[in-house]
């Protein structure tokens, strides 16, 4: 059997893992689920009251929306991020967390990065499902985009999973792998405009020289992130050259983690 | 998984062909980048074959046993049939659905109910939705924690955890039925339940092949038994003839 059918034929299980995560993720809060919001709702009001009211970066007015609000504008592009880290680090994780079960049970590994990208994914539609209101709210019409939007996360979703599936195998070798990944992507946050518009790279380029764009660009997140808030924040349709960047990486991504993960599942009982 | 026959027609459940497994010992236990770029290229590793070279075929409605000292093997070979190795040599051939109950529980989620892990430690061990709904009556009743089934599991006794557990590895239904070393869960009485259940199993053509360091045990359930030595097969055939052998050389060792 290949291991694809093989994955199909339990998927049952991937069902059942993500409820796991799902359920256990807020169990014995008081606030349960609602902590999914209040998390990123947080970390707006620090980002906004930093980059906006002291700072004073200025991204511009949504076209056609006409929104113009730090916030809201920051939110369309760091939700998609925090999905992309929720299921790096948590892909990372995933084999080394669960030596009990590896050891002990036969069953396609992949499933547990895969079972992390669902629940995850759960997440980040409830996120997106308010952010969509208060967008309305604030002026915008993302309704007609939402379709749009939901092959968006299927691309994010994939790039953030191969990356996690190639990660969690070398984890397993190396366990300095998730705390490398700890530092390393705070630092790639920080080198792709979320927080602060694209502009400021360009006119960083005035002075330094057209190479900072072009180095700028070859981050796929950067795409990916782009085509969230064209569509989210502006309500129009993203351009080709973020379609075609953000859909290439995320099948190299997912292409190579199922491979190198699918090549070396049936070791990792052993190596743990 | 190849070859596949029904259940209860002639050829054997299981067939291991010259199965062998080994492992790296490293001499550097310490897996850290820093010491694979401190030795370089040089891999400084001994191999170490848990299982070497094992034959045997188990006949479907068979209970097998495995025995040996610690260290042994048995639970390396165990593992391979279960998949969860991948032989280095050799091959294994399992006819039908295998299910593994290494350990009990594993799985259980602490803050889980017990009513939401039988559904999730069914779908781990092969079933879908529908059968552990069709089932679940039956392992409540069989594990004896009704009273409990909403709380989650954590507040269990070690007890009732290993007895819930226990009772949706059984309730599986599969054809082969891996079990290392976990018969002794529970008291007396669920024990004698436990009991009937793998003799009700090996009645309907169902065959288990379990690892036990109780003789007396081994001695009650398994028609065959083989014996594992240094991860080599040292003597395979009918329980009592293996195991007198197995008992006659303790105790020359121990005298």
């Amino acid at each position: 059997m290949s291991y694809g059918r093989e994955l199909i034929a339990t998927r049952e299980l991937l069902l059942n893992l993500t409820m796991r995560e799902v359920k256990g993720q807020y169990r014995r809060t008081v606030l349960g689920q609602l902590w999914s919001i209040i998390n990123p709702l947080a970390t707006m009001v620090v980002y906004t009251l930093v980059f906006s009211l002291l700072l004073r970066f200025e991204p511009p007015a949504g076209v056609p929306s006409g929104i113009d609000v730090y916030a809201l504008w920051l939110m369309c592009g760091l939700l998609p991020w925090t999905y992309f880290t929720r299921v790096v680090n948590g892909g990372v994780a995933s084999i080394t967390s669960n030596v009990g079960l590896i050891t002990k049970v036969y069953f396609p590994r992949m499933h547990l990065p895969l079972s992390i990208t669902l629940s995850t994914a759960i997440t980040f539609s409830v996120e997106l499902g308010v952010l969509s209101i208060a967008l309305w709210v604030f002026g915008g019409f993302p309704l007609p985009w939402l379709p749009l939007v939901v092959v968006a996360v299927v691309i994010l979703a994939m790039f953030a999973t191969g990356l996690a599936m190639m990660l969690a195998i070398l984890n397993v070798h190396f366990r300095d792998t998730q705390h490398f990944v700890g530092i390393l992507l705070p630092m790639w946050m920080f080198l792709t405009p979320i927080i602060y518009p694209f502009s400021l790279v360009e006119a960083a380029a005035e002075r330094t020289g057209a190479w900072v764009v072009t180095v700028f660009e070859l981050n796929p997140m950067l795409h990916i992130v782009q085509v969230f808030r064209t569509l989210l924040y502006d309500n129009a349709l993203p351009g080709p050259l973020d379609w075609l960047a953000a859909i290439v990486a995320a099948s190299v991504s997912f292409s190579l983690g199922y491979l190198v993960f699918s090549r070396n599942e049936r070791r990792l009982a052993e190596l743990l | 998984m190849s070859g596949v026959t029904p259940r209860g027609t002639a050829g054997a459940a299981i067939v291991a062909e010259g199965v062998s497994k080994k492992f790296r010992l490293f001499h550097e236990r310490n897996q850290t980048l820093k010491s694979a770029i401190m030795r370089g290229r040089r891999i400084v590793s001994d191999d170490f074959w848990a299982v070497r070279d094992v034959s045997f075929e188990v006949p479907h409605g068979q209970t097998f046993g495995l025995i040996g000292r610690n260290g042994s093997g048995k639970s390396t070979l165990l593992k391979t049939l279960a998949r969860i190795y991948q032989p280095d040599e050799g091959r294994v051939v399992m006819s039908g659905r295998v299910s593994s109950m290494l350990e009990v529980g594993s799985g259980f989620h602490p803050e889980l109910s017990g009513r939401e892990n039988i559904f999730l430690n069914g779908s781990i061990l092969g079933l879908t939705r529908k059968q552990v709904a069709a089932r679940f009556d039956e392992i409540v009743d069989f594990s004896g924690v009704e009273a409990f089934i909403d709380q989650p599991v954590k507040n269990y006794s070690s007890g009732m955890y290993v007895r819930l557990g226990f009772a949706v590895a059984v309730h599986t239904e599969p054809d082969i039925l891996i079990v290392d070393e976990i018969l002794s869960v529970g008291d007396g009485a669920f024990r004698e339940k436990s009991r009937k259940k793998f003799a009700e199993f090996t009645g309907e053509g169902r065959t288990v092949i379990l690892v036990s360091h109780s003789l007396f045990e081994i001695r009650d359930m398994c028609q065959q038994v083989a014996w594992m030595h240094a991860g080599r097969l040292r003597a395979i055939g009918a329980t009592d003839d293996v195991v007198e052998a197995y008992e006659a050389s303790i105790e020359s060792e121990s005298s």
